[in-house]
């Protein structure tokens, strides 16, 4: 034993050096390729640039000032004369002296000292060219704290005149808050924007995800099984129940859209009388308008499916071993074909491959391509269904579960940034592509997060409720619904704090939003602006943050 | 009459829970199911009502065979099916009223549960039945609010509002006190000769077996070791079902 022992040692403490040798070696490497460089940051231009972003970011644009100032005035040549002079001005003990009082370039240097200013006060050197009633600012002062100034500068530009020019030099005296900044007015303004942006996205995301998340879960799902007629059944039924529908609605929808679009817009006009509620109805409206044919189809589809399920439980409960074992041979040999025929539309479509390029471009002519390989696809898959009872039920509760998994874990890996990046490619830049963004990726995170919930209930509910008599659907709203419910919550809130925050930079793609500001400030270099969008983010990031973490510890 | 034959049950990991079962048991009797832990007494009650699915054998109950239905007819079966619980398995987050009546889930409108409404009749025979095993006052109280005897009375008029025709208990006493045992037996048992119901009952301990059931089924590892009245289990008897190293108790 011991010995074993001793001889299993040896082999281990290799294991572990080799192991700590990869990690080395891994973080040597991963130094290099991330370029880490511990000199750029000490370098003295670095830092000041650094200090004076800290600067502009400390100093955020909050509020509107109105100031009180004091003038002195002097005047100045362009261009220089033969002689070049100083000028000297003093009035009520303020002294100042410029020298040269004149310049021929936009190099030369003037320099203006002077004394008996205000201590600490700031003030600007301001320039009204001749001919012109504004004027330019061209440079800044402090007065130091025994009231001297000392400033050196040079002119912007050289307008040429006889007349000598008029230079001002203003002295700050008094500052006084009147407001706030143009600044946080628009920050406030996005910041509500981005809010509702996040509270639309985690609504119709919530919606969307909760039936998805009972079919996202596993223990739902895996007592769902279907003997292969009524899931070939559904399938055949599929494309015929769900297009007609479909069509059915467009029909319906048609003359609305069509014959009278003026009806539309005839509703937005009436409906624009009562504000933002009457917009509200009317995108609900057009919305539901716009959806009509696509819920027909849905809605078809579901019954072709419950049909489908239906018609093949009864065949396979009434009709013989033989019998059954020849319709289902047919209709799988005609539903795999269906499903290929659908499933190669699909492909062909999104041209995945390129496949596009090498296919006729007509409905009919794709048909006829695609019904032979189809057919044959479908005998393979008929004898392959041999292998079992005619009567065997197979888990197709577990087949949808791993899709809608798979599809849930896809997008759930796709940043909404991306994502806010094709939506503006499609609905144009704005917050509704931000929305968009938001809700797909919101939908696909709460499916994966509720699922599980939903996979870690107790189990005991579900088997009473099934003991009952119970059906799939009374199954979750009486046993699992009232288990998940608190958990749902506290996950829909903590989405909307995630989303809050993605909305801020969701902009940065043009899907609006304070982001939209925040980036545009950033790019002008105007962080004193910038800082006002970031402190509104933080704020209300922090109440929301604090308002969930009341709402998460009542609910459960 | 419920008819079993040759049932056998085995798990996807290999273990056999049970092996070719067969027994009879006419209408009105009381079934106590005994047996070590582990022995298939759980698994045989949830094969009839299909909560576990047979590897094989036939499962006759009044005509059907309870083995080869689905769908429908399966949930129609089973709404005739009371079943009781070792743990109660009421909806915590949910009234006692709610639990009670969602025993009626298999006959009333999928689509008017769904929205939580059922038939005025229910409710009164949901309060009804609460009154019958003595809890009346509790209906507006949530379930988790409960002590154990009176989630299990929970238990027994959920399975009261399917109108069954049979009960299957899965230890219904296992977590009670002695004295709280013997008053959910007792329900068990009225019911049993008051509605006729025949009553299928996993149970622990014989003095309970002795008492109550007029007939005892044994299971020692999936075999059918004992089949007769509960007073023909001797000391010979009873280490041919619980095994040599069992001392007996109570």
């Amino acid at each position: 034993m011991k010995n074993e022992k001793r001889n299993g040692r040896s082999p281990q403490w290799w294991k572990t050096a080799a192991i700590l040798l990869v990690i080395f070696l891994l973080y040597a490497y991963g130094l290099q390729i991330t370029k880490v460089n511990l000199q750029e940051p000490l370098e003295p231009q670095r830092q000041a640039n650094l200090v004076e972003l800290i600067r502009s970011f400390a100093r955020p644009d909050l509020f509107a000032y109105e100031t009180e100032t004091r003038r002195l005035t002097v005047s100045l040549r362009m261009p220089c004369p033969e002689e070049i002079k100083g000028s000297q001005v003093a009035i009520e003990g303020r002294e100042l002296l410029m020298v040269p009082n004149c310049a021929s370039t936009t190099q030369d240097p003037i320099t203006i000292t002077g004394s008996g200013f205000l201590p600490n006060a700031e003030g600007v050197i301001a320039w009204t060219p001749n001919g012109t009633t504004s004027s330019r600012r061209v440079a800044e002062f402090k007065v130091t704290a025994d009231g001297q100034i000392d400033t050196t500068f040079t002119m912007p530009d050289i307008r040429p005149s006889e007349e000598p020019q008029i230079l001002e030099v203003v002295e700050v005296v008094n500052r006084n808050i009147v407001g706030l900044s143009d600044t946080t007015y628009e920050a406030l303004d996005k910041i509500v924007e981005t809010v509702l942006m996040a509270l639309i996205a985690s609504t119709i995301g919530t919606f969307l995800a909760i039936p998805l998340s009972f079919v996202a879960a596993r223990n739902l799902m895996q007592n769902v099984k279907s003997p292969m007629t009524s899931i070939m059944t559904g399938v055949i039924l599929f494309p015929i129940l769900g297009g007609l529908a479909f069509w059915l609605g467009q029909l319906l929808v048609s003359p609305i859209l069509n014959v009278n679009s003026t009806f539309l817009d005839s509703l937005q006009t009436s409906l624009a009388a009562i504000g933002f509620i009457g917009n509200f109805i009317f995108v609900l409206f057009e919305l539901f308008i716009l959806l009509i044919p696509l819920l027909f189809g849905f809605a078809g589809a579901l019954a072709a499916n419950l049909l489908g399920s239906r018609l093949g439980e009864q065949a396979t409960m009434r009709l013989p071993e033989a019998t059954l074992r020849i319709l289902n041979f047919v209709l799988t040999v005609v539903g795999t074909a269906v499903l290929f025929i659908l499933i190669a539309y699909a492909v062909n479509w999104i041209n995945l491959l390129g496949i596009r390029e090498f296919l006729p471009e007509t409905l009919t002519g794709q048909l006829s391509l695609f019904v032979w390989p189809g057919l044959i696809l479908g005998l393979l898959a008929a004898l392959w269904t041999l292998r079992a009872p005619a009567k065997h039920h197979y888990a197709t509760g577990l087949v949808v579960y791993n899709i809608t998994r798979t599809i849930f874990n896809a997008v759930r890996s796709i940043e909404p940034l991306m994502m806010g990046f094709v939506f503006v490619v499609w609905v144009g830049l704005g917050p509704f592509a931000g929305i968009m963004a938001l809700t797909l990726h919101s939908l696909a995170d709460l499916g994966k997060l509720f699922s599980e919930e939903v996979e870690n209930i107790d189990e005991g509910p579900v088997e009473a409720i099934t003991a009952t008599g119970a059906n799939q659907i009374q199954r979750i709203v009486y046993a699992v619904v009232p288990q998940v419910t608190p958990h749902y919550i506290a996950y829909i809130f903590y989405r909307w704090d995630i989303n809050v925050r993605m909305s801020t930079i969701i902009g940065f793609v043009g899907g609006g939003g304070i982001g939209f500001v925040l980036q545009r400030n950033i790019n002008q270099l105007l962080y004193t602006r910038a800082s006002v969008m970031v402190i509104a983010i933080a704020i209300v990031v922090i109440v929301l943050d604090n308002i969930s973490a009341r709402v998460r510890s009542r609910i459960i | 009459m419920l008819k079993i034959q040759n049932l056998t049950k085995v798990y996807e990991d290999g273990t056999v829970a049970l092996k070719d079962v067969s027994f009879e048991i006419p209408d009105g009797e009381f079934v106590a199911i005994i047996g070590l832990s582990g022995s298939g007494k759980s698994t045989l009650l949830r094969c009839i009502n299909r909560l576990i699915e047979p590897t094989s054998g036939e499962i006759w109950w009044n005509g059907i065979e309870l083995s080869q239905v689905s769908g429908e007819e399966l949930r129609r079966a089973r709404r005739q099916i009371g079943m009781i619980f070792q743990h109660f398995n009421l909806v915590n987050r949910s009234s006692v009223l709610t639990n009670v009546l969602s025993g009626r889930l298999g006959y009333v409108n999928p689509i008017a549960s769904v929205l939580r409404r059922f038939p005025q009749e229910d409710i009164k025979r949901a309060h009804a039945s609460l009154a019958r095993v003595g809890i009346g006052d509790k209906a507006d109280n949530r379930a988790d609010e409960l002590s154990g005897g009176q989630r299990q009375r929970v238990g027994i008029a959920r399975a009261l509002m399917q109108e069954p025709k049979m009960i299957l208990a899965d230890e219904p006493v296992a977590s009670l006190d002695p004295a709280l045992a013997h008053s959910i037996m007792r329900h068990l048992q009225q019911i049993n000769k008051e509605d006729k119901i025949t009553v299928l009952c996993s149970l622990h301990f014989l003095d309970l077996v002795q008492q109550y059931s007029t007939r005892a089924i044994a299971l020692n590892q999936g075999r059918l070791v004992f089949d007769g009245e509960p007073k023909e289990i001797n000391d010979e008897k009873f280490i041919e079902i619980y095994g040599r190293e069992a001392e007996r108790i109570g």
